[in-house]
């Protein structure tokens, strides 16, 4: 394991470049290794094909090498951390953004079907895979949550509904959107402008932005303090996952811009509406707990969606620019 | 006091008060202030109408499907009938929700998730703008749901 930063200490790294040991030991490391991969280097190698993107088929053969079992994971320790080591306003923190996610991975997982209808046939295994992916890590969240944080339920919706009341109620905004979003495409699975403001809503925003960001504030917390060991291997997994939605779904938008230089209308008109509901909270999180503060949790929103924009090169709009800088931060992913 | 009929024209004058007088003051202090600036911001420009629909309500009291018509302009409610199908086509929105739904709304299941796992669905209208006001909208469906209304008088029919 390499040296424990602080958890905000890349908020002033900036983009870097990862040696080849360190994309090996990411790439190539099995469940048990992940728990000595960095976050910091997990997001960076997120971004690090972003400027060229690889193909379906690609990304396809990376999750067969990448895939792991969420029932491998041992959660004893982590339930005792859980319990005996963290405070009260550790937790209470914890959950306010971890719930986020507990539905988020839900979201994406039931979301995502009707968009492989209108895809090719090589982007199909590449959604298909991100699929089983989602619903894997709908399971890790099920898991953590009954195991650790001691939920009790018959099924998995039972559990979701007992974190529910840790979910903002801002959450609406970019999952129901995705929802409604979805629900255009499978009405008409063919339309290109649907699916592209469709996978503005759930690639760049919620998988590049808001996803990346809980992300790092938690794990960066966990690896920081030394707790919850399969909390940090299932969920740094869970990024490495990531980086192969967000490649594929930036790889998307992208190619449909360029084979048609107008669907950069859909994506700002997406991002107008994102935005407009990116400026509201209405729960007030205490991230201090965490080594958190609310600004540098908005700092880390803001270089999140701009690495996404620079390196697929997308540019925004004088109104859309003024709008970014009032996003408050959204306690959700997937 | 009897409660008045789920989908009756007493019900929808009764939402259409409840949709003017806005949140409680108790449920306005579970929130930030700045998420209420929002919904009255929101709330103030509304120029919207909403056709919300039931699909499937047990025969007897309208035609099936009937819409709740809500009309708001000038920082309220200006208008709240039930109305069929004809009419709903001059809604900006339009809604489809089950029976089933709208009773669980009325037992208390919230707003927010009644959009996100789609019981409630735009059927007719632009989804992007909807959403901009997306957080009055899900304020506004928790009132309607608030409003006592017998469901039990309707299963008779």
């Amino acid at each position: 394991m390499t040296e424990r930063k602080s958890p905000t200490a890349v908020l002033s790294e900036g983009p870097r470049a990862l040696s080849d040991e360190q994309v090996r030991e990411i790439e190539e490391a099995d469940l048990k290794g992940v728990l000595g991969v960095d976050i910091d280097d997990v997001i960076e190698y997120v971004h690090k094909d972003l400027k060229s993107l690889p193909d379906f088929t690609t990304l396809y053969r990376r999750y067969l090498k990448q895939r792991w079992d969420v029932y491998d994971l041992d959660f004893t320790q982590d339930k005792i951390d859980w319990a005996e080591r963290m405070t009260e306003a550790e937790r209470q923190s914890f959950l306010a953004i971890a719930s986020g996610f507990h539905h988020g991975e839900r979201q994406v997982e039931i979301e995502l079907p009707v968009f492989m209808i209108g895809a090719s046939e090589e982007e199909k295994l590449h959604i298909a895979a991100q699929i089983e992916d989602e619903a894997r890590h709908t399971v890790f969240f099920d898991r953590f949550y009954r195991e650790v944080v001691g939920l009790q339920g018959d099924d998995i919706m039972d559990i979701l509904d007992a974190s529910f009341p840790w979910v903002a109620e801002t959450f609406v905004g970019p999952f129901g959107l995705l929802a409604y979003q979805a629900d255009e495409v499978r009405k008409n699975p063919y339309d290109e402008r649907a699916r592209v403001r469709y996978g503005t809503t759930y690639f760049l925003w919620i998988e590049g932005v808001l996803a990346l960001s809980v992300m790092k504030v938690t794990l960066s917390y966990a690896r920081w303090r030394g707790f919850l060991p399969a909390y940090y291997t299932g969920f740094t997994a869970t990024c490495r996952d990531e980086s192969r939605h967000v490649q594929g779904g930036m790889k998307y938008l992208q190619d449909a811009v360029r084979k048609d230089p107008s669907m950069v209308n859909e994506i700002h008109e997406t991002l107008r509406t994102i935005l407009t509901l990116a400026g509201v909270a209405s729960r007030e999180v205490v991230y201090e707990p965490l080594g958190w503060t609310q600004e540098e949790v908005k700092l880390l929103f803001n270089q999140q969606l701009r690495r996404k924009l620079n390196d697929v090169g997308i540019r925004l709009t004088p109104d859309l620019e003024a709008m970014v800088g009032s996003v408050q931060p959204v306690l959700a992913g997937g | 006091m009897t409660e008045p009929g789920f989908f009756s024209q007493e019900w929808a004058v009764a939402v259409g008060e409840a949709l003017a007088a806005g949140p409680t003051e108790g449920v306005r202090t579970d929130k930030l202030p700045m998420y209420w600036d929002f919904f009255d911001k929101v709330r103030a420009g509304y120029a919207s109408s909403w056709a919300l629909g039931c699909r499937d309500l047990p025969a007897g009291i309208a035609a099936t499907p009937a819409y709740l018509h809500v009309e708001w302009g000038g920082g309220t409610v200006t208008g709240c009938r039930i109305a069929g199908m004809d009419e709903q086509q001059k809604a900006t929105y339009v809604f489809g929700m089950d029976y089933a739904d709208w009773r669980a709304l009325h037992d208390g299941y919230d707003a927010q998730r009644t959009v996100m796992y789609r019981k409630i669905l735009v059927e007719e209208g632009n989804v992007l703008e909807f959403f901009k006001g997306i957080y009055f909208f899900t304020e506004c469906l928790g009132i309607i749901g608030r409003v006592p209304a017998d469901f039990a008088a309707l299963a008779v029919h």
